[in-house]
């Protein structure tokens, strides 16, 4: 699979330690449709706060992906539900180092 | 040494904060509804004019420092419990001793809570709480209210502890202009004898609040963590520091809200 599906399938299963596994350590995963639901951005640096981020996102039903669409070799679109508050969104995969794992992914309104 | 008067200090953080003192060679009193030194209910009227009256007597010289620690936590059942102790039994003392600690330029310290970052609160009662301040009003728009659900508790409770923290921001530039700093602690969930015995699912919303300096231990913050922050905003040390909501969270503030530097 690709980092963009892997993405894609663990965002959809809420799997906040599965996510966390697809990035460097020194990862950056910035997501610019939050302000659009009102929130300040997210830009989540490390996997440790990539999981800890999204268990507290996903255990508080706070954020979840529906009706994803993987459209190329980096990029998916999903609707991006932020607490009730549904935005379009797509997402690319931007940098990945030599084993496959994501350096940098970001998240933008469609 | 110096003399500082407590509330909530007969267990949990209080009493933390309490023996940190001890140990440091300060004179400490403890207000609480038991075994206190000065036993009384501060989510009364009664009950606070009696705590400040003792503290006048006790010590008319002065105080070096008030740390306004007791609450209780949204689940504790009690709404208006939450609206009288949290917010107006801390202001009411602070506001009580402020002449104790302008005789010896003290300083005062207000645990709130890093819930007030996670926007649970409710903003029509944080306005009344801040810009109206009558109790007897906002006991009785609480009673209307449901006391059985949970997230009813947690969220006058976050907007009790945002009152708080608004206040101190609030008064603590005309205190400092007389000589009285105010800070507030924001601490994140830390471990008590409440926790220790809590159900799966209470754990389970516990930990979807992840600490980062406690990451893949699956543990809250220790009181003395706490405590020890206390001590140090209360102490000449943080001379510097006024009007500051000091978050002591392990960061779980900064994870979830990194965006927001002020």
């Amino acid at each position: 699979m690709k980092p963009i599906e892997k993405y894609i399938e663990t965002m959809e299963n809420k799997d906040f330690a599965g996510l966390a596994e697809l990035f460097t350590k020194n990862a950056i995963l910035s997501d610019y449709c939050s302000t659009t639901a009102s929130q300040e951005e997210y830009h989540i640096y490390g996997k440790e706060a990539i999981n800890m981020f999204f268990r507290n996102k996903f255990g508080f039903r706070r954020y979840s992906i529906m009706e994803a669409e993987v459209v190329n070799d980096t990029q998916a679109e999903f609707i991006a539900n932020f607490g009730g508050y549904n935005i379009m969104a797509i997402a690319t995969v931007r940098e990945v180092d030599e084993n496959g794992f994501i350096e940098r992914l970001t998240v933008r309104p469609k | 040494m110096g003399v500082y008067a407590i509330t909530g200090a007969s267990s949990g953080i209080g009493a933390k904060t309490k023996e940190l003192l001890l140990q440091n060679g300060h004179e400490v009193i403890n207000i609480d509804l038991k075994d206190g030194d000065i036993c009384v209910n501060l989510a009364s009227l009664e009950g606070r004019e009696e705590a400040i009256r003792k503290l006048h007597e006790m010590h008319p010289e002065g105080l070096d420092g008030m740390i306004c620690n007791a609450g209780v936590s949204g689940a504790c059942g009690n709404l208006p419990l939450i609206v009288s102790l949290n917010y107006f039994g801390t202001v009411a003392i602070a506001k009580g001793v402020y002449d104790l600690l302008e005789k010896k330029h003290g300083s005062c310290v207000v645990t709130v809570s890093n819930t007030i970052s996670q926007g649970a609160g409710r903003k029509d009662i944080v306005d009344l709480l801040n810009n109206i301040g009558d109790e007897k009003r906002v006991l009785s728009l609480v009673d209307s209210m449901d006391s059985t659900n949970l997230s009813v508790g947690n969220s006058l409770y976050v907007s009790t502890k945002y009152a708080l923290a608004r206040w101190v921001r609030r008064i603590s530039s005309s205190w400092a202009a007389n000589g009285v700093r105010i800070n507030a602690v924001a601490p994140g969930n830390v471990h008590t004898a409440m926790t220790a015995t809590m159900s799966t699912s209470a754990k389970m919303a516990l930990n979807a609040l992840p600490i980062p300096t406690k990451y893949g231990q699956e543990c809250l913050m220790d009181p003395t963590e706490i405590a020890e922050v206390m001590v140090f905003l209360a102490s000449d040390a943080a001379r510097g520091v006024n009007g500051n909501i000091m978050f002591v969270d392990g960061g779980t503030d900064a994870l979830l809200n990194s965006e927001k530097v002020y």
